[in-house]
């Protein structure tokens, strides 16, 4: 028999995950939210979530195409891309505005920090922040096409409606959750978001208690600050908290890599939350915080190293 | 005991134990053998035959070298043809060829040594050529010289045989447990140890049955069934969570008061006083994709590995990768002539689809290797320090994260979603290390 042998440094077997089954589990987990928001926002939200998946696996591809780079597309973390930014966009956003979004998300955000795995900041938040300060439609939210019984000519935000005092004219708790008031098209629906997570946590694709701390430090820093548990259960329920802990402050590459690390991000994320709505009287914190806790990582990391097992 | 709670556990890695259940054989001799000098981890061994001697079966062929070696015998009864040069795994050494007379006369001299103190009991142990057969090669005697610096009350005994596919100590277990059985009471009597703790893997039930019926008289010796994960029989993972002690930095497992000896290692000393046979054969694991009939079988030393192909059924489709140990730290041999060694517990063969990687794509810092590192080390660290040009500064980085430590076990590179070649990167960033210490203590000089 014909003998052609290779060599090769150990280990000689591998688990089978990649950066593509990952990517392709994030998208399974985002698709609850998606098909919710298309239920409640309408056809549009459709039409944001393509325009926006479409702009940034264009956006990659002309980077790489035009830098003469490897095409990397078949990693699926463009579409991720695009898709969380759509989520993170209500229907007052038009859609041109959507897919400058994604295309800044992977261009800038992405693509001139070194490409996958070296943007310091999550590209979709940062995205989504950098529309916010370029065109005012992109703050607070729009409300659905669904008619929940609230008063559909105001067409202002739960915490817009808590910033402003007017509680009575809160949705119900049960609408809160099934996504039936204002804002972005995938955060409203907490039902859907909630299915993402557990799906995520039960692939082992992230760590169920970095969401459990963020939501839970909002939770009870609101609780302790409005000294009602019913505001606090809008707190948690409202903006895009969800969203932002179980799929944006879980993202790998720009949080801590150490357990003690991502607990003190998510708790870092949660205070800067609660700070910008409370103190800032600024309704949307979650973007702020993430982003903030971002550009903090490398020195979160720094303070929490692992002692290696008979090291010092 | 120190108080603990939690186990190490870092990997699970599939089993692939395909030949537990098969009774291990013995196979026919082989044409010839080839022994290098340098089997053990110590210094390599000075051969005392000449090229036309006549030898036979467990004969001294070369004196243990000067530091933490043992002699070699030989193998198989037959004629030295050559003394030639050898390298192994990049050290060069000699190897001794004798061409076998199909006969394996036994040298009659052998006799279970005659021992009446530590002195003569360590020395007896050296003779037996026996070295750690789990990998690690280093002289069992040498381990065993440590009673003289300070008590050794506990013996680790390692059955765990984390590695996938290899099952040639279970097989041990279960097969000759007699000699276990001796090589504890030597211990016991030699080195006055108190407590035996053999580990084993839960995935062999059987061996832990087994054991601990042929222990049930004996208070001291415990059979300790251990999670079927992987590393746990690297040393200071087992020393945890069998003990729940830690190998300090710098620090000797002897002087813990604690020695680990392969379960095989232990048998074969045990053999040795049984019935005076030398380390001149072990059985060892063939398995994987191309090989047509995976067993555990024993061989002479030196055996080439062609003939152990041969011995089961041949290789079939088309192997790519060659194996000496297991599928997790097994390093790949490229020349079917490369002979059976001391340590070699198993020899895997695989096809093509088996052999292959994917290629790396970028870290995206999942935090994966971290988790699975069984020694809480940071593989993406060493790989970020190997990228930096500046020497000073990338010695720094991986002293700080202390590369050191890395005992290349390989459950960085397994996990990794980006298939990145950690574990290599790890032992380059070891050797640069020791390299760049070595020459600034020299300097500092």
């Amino acid at each position: 028999m014909e003998v052609n042998l290779i060599s090769s440094a150990s280990p000689h077997i591998h688990s089978g995950s990649s950066s593509r089954l990952i990517m392709a589990d994030v998208i399974i987990a985002l698709l609850p939210a998606a098909v919710a928001s298309v239920i409640l926002f309408g056809t549009y939200a459709l039409w944001m979530i393509l325009v926006c998946i479409a702009s940034a696996v264009v956006s990659e591809f002309v980077f790489n195409a035009v830098t003469a780079k490897e095409q990397t597309l078949g990693d699926l973390s463009a579409v991720v891309t695009g898709l969380l930014l759509a989520l993170n966009l209500s229907t007052n956003v038009a859609l041109w505005q959507g897919a400058l979004g994604a295309c800044f998300a992977i261009f800038v955000v992405k693509c001139l920090f070194g490409g996958m795995g070296h943007n310091f900041a999550n590209p979709a938040i940062t995205a989504r922040v950098f529309l916010l300060l370029a065109f005012s439609s992109v703050a607070g939210g729009a409300n659905p096409i669904i008619n929940a019984g609230v008063d559909a000519v105001s067409s202002a935000t739960p915490l817009e409606l808590i910033t402003q005092g007017s509680t009575d004219a809160l949705p119900a708790l049960k609408d809160m959750f099934l996504g039936l008031r204002g804002g972005t098209i995938g955060e409203t629906c907490i039902l859907a978001l909630l299915v993402g997570y557990v799906y995520l946590v039960a692939r082992k694709v992230i760590k169920w208690y970095i969401p459990a701390i963020f939501v839970c430090t909002v939770f009870v820093c609101s609780w302790i600050i409005t000294g009602s548990l019913n505001l606090a259960l809008y707190e948690i329920l409202s903006g895009g908290l969800i969203l932002g802990a179980v799929f944006m402050a879980t993202d790998y590459v720009t949080t801590p890599i150490h357990a003690g690390g991502r607990m003190l991000f998510a708790l870092g994320c949660g205070l800067i939350t609660v700070a910008i709505r409370f103190v800032f009287s600024y309704p949307e914190g979650v973007s702020f915080s993430i982003l903030f806790m971002n550009i903090l990582t490398p020195w979160i990391e720094k303070l929490t190293r692992n002692r290696p097992l008979g090291g010092v | 005991m120190a108080l603990f709670t939690k186990k190490i556990s870092a990997v699970k890695v599939p089993h692939h134990k395909n030949t537990a259940a098969v009774a291990s054989v013995v196979a026919p001799p082989p044409p010839e053998v080839l022994i290098p000098t340098n089997m053990q981890s110590g210094d390599a061994c000075v051969p005392i035959v000449s090229v036309g001697d006549k030898v036979k079966v467990g004969q001294v062929i070369a004196k243990a070298g000067s530091r933490n070696s043992v002699p070699l015998h030989a193998t198989v009864s037959g004629t030295v043809t050559a003394i030639e040069p050898y390298k192994l795994t990049g050290r060069a050494a000699e190897a001794i060829r004798i061409q076998s007379d199909g006969k394996m006369e036994r040298d009659p001299s052998l006799a279970p040594p005659v021992v009446k103190d530590l002195d003569s009991f360590l020395q007896a142990v050296n003779d037996s050529g026996v070295v750690g057969l789990g990998g690690a090669a280093f002289p069992v005697w040498a381990k065993l010289d440590a009673i003289r610096k300070n008590p050794i009350p506990t013996v680790l005994v390692n059955g765990a045989e984390c590695e996938p596919y290899i099952t040639s100590d279970h097989r041990m277990m279960l097969e000759h447990a007699d000699w276990i059985k001796k090589g504890i009471e030597l211990l016991k009597e030699y080195l006055h140890s108190e407590e035996f703790i053999i580990g084993i893997e839960k995935n062999k039930p059987d061996a832990i049955e087994h054991l601990t019926q042929v222990f049930a008289g004996d208070s001291a010796v415990r059979v300790m069934p251990l999670e079927s994960v992987y590393p746990q029989g690297a040393k200071q993972v087992l020393l945890y969570n069998a003990t729940g002690k830690v190998v300090g930095p710098g620090q000797r497992l002897a002087s813990l008061g604690v020695i680990i000896i392969n379960v095989t290692s232990l048998a074969m000393v045990g053999r040795y006083f049984t019935d005076g046979t030398p380390l001149v054969s072990r059985s060892i694991t063939v398995d994987g994709s191309a090989v047509s009939e995976p067993k555990n079988i024993e061989f002479p030393i030196g055996t080439p590995i062609s003939y152990v192909f041969e011995q089961c059924g041949g290789l079939k489709n088309s192997p790519r990768k060659i194996i000496y140990g297991g599928a997790m730290m097994g390093k790949t041999v490229t020349d079917l002539n490369a002979p059976v060694l001391k340590a070699t517990n198993a020899i895997l063969a695989f096809d093509e689809k088996d052999s292959s990687k994917k290629p790396a794509a970028p870290c995206i810092h999942c935090g994966r290797c971290v988790e699975a590192c069984p020694l809480n080390l940071n593989p993406t660290e060493f790989s970020h320090a190997m990228e930096i040009d500046d020497e000073d500064r990338r010695a720094e980085i991986l002293n700080r994260e202390q590369v050191s430590l890395c005992m290349e076990c390989g459950c960085c590179s397994f996990v990794c979603p980006a298939h990145r070649p950690l574990a290599e990167n790890n032992t380059a960033a070891r050797g640069f290390i020791r390299k760049y210490n070595a020459a600034k203590k020299e300097g500092g000089k």
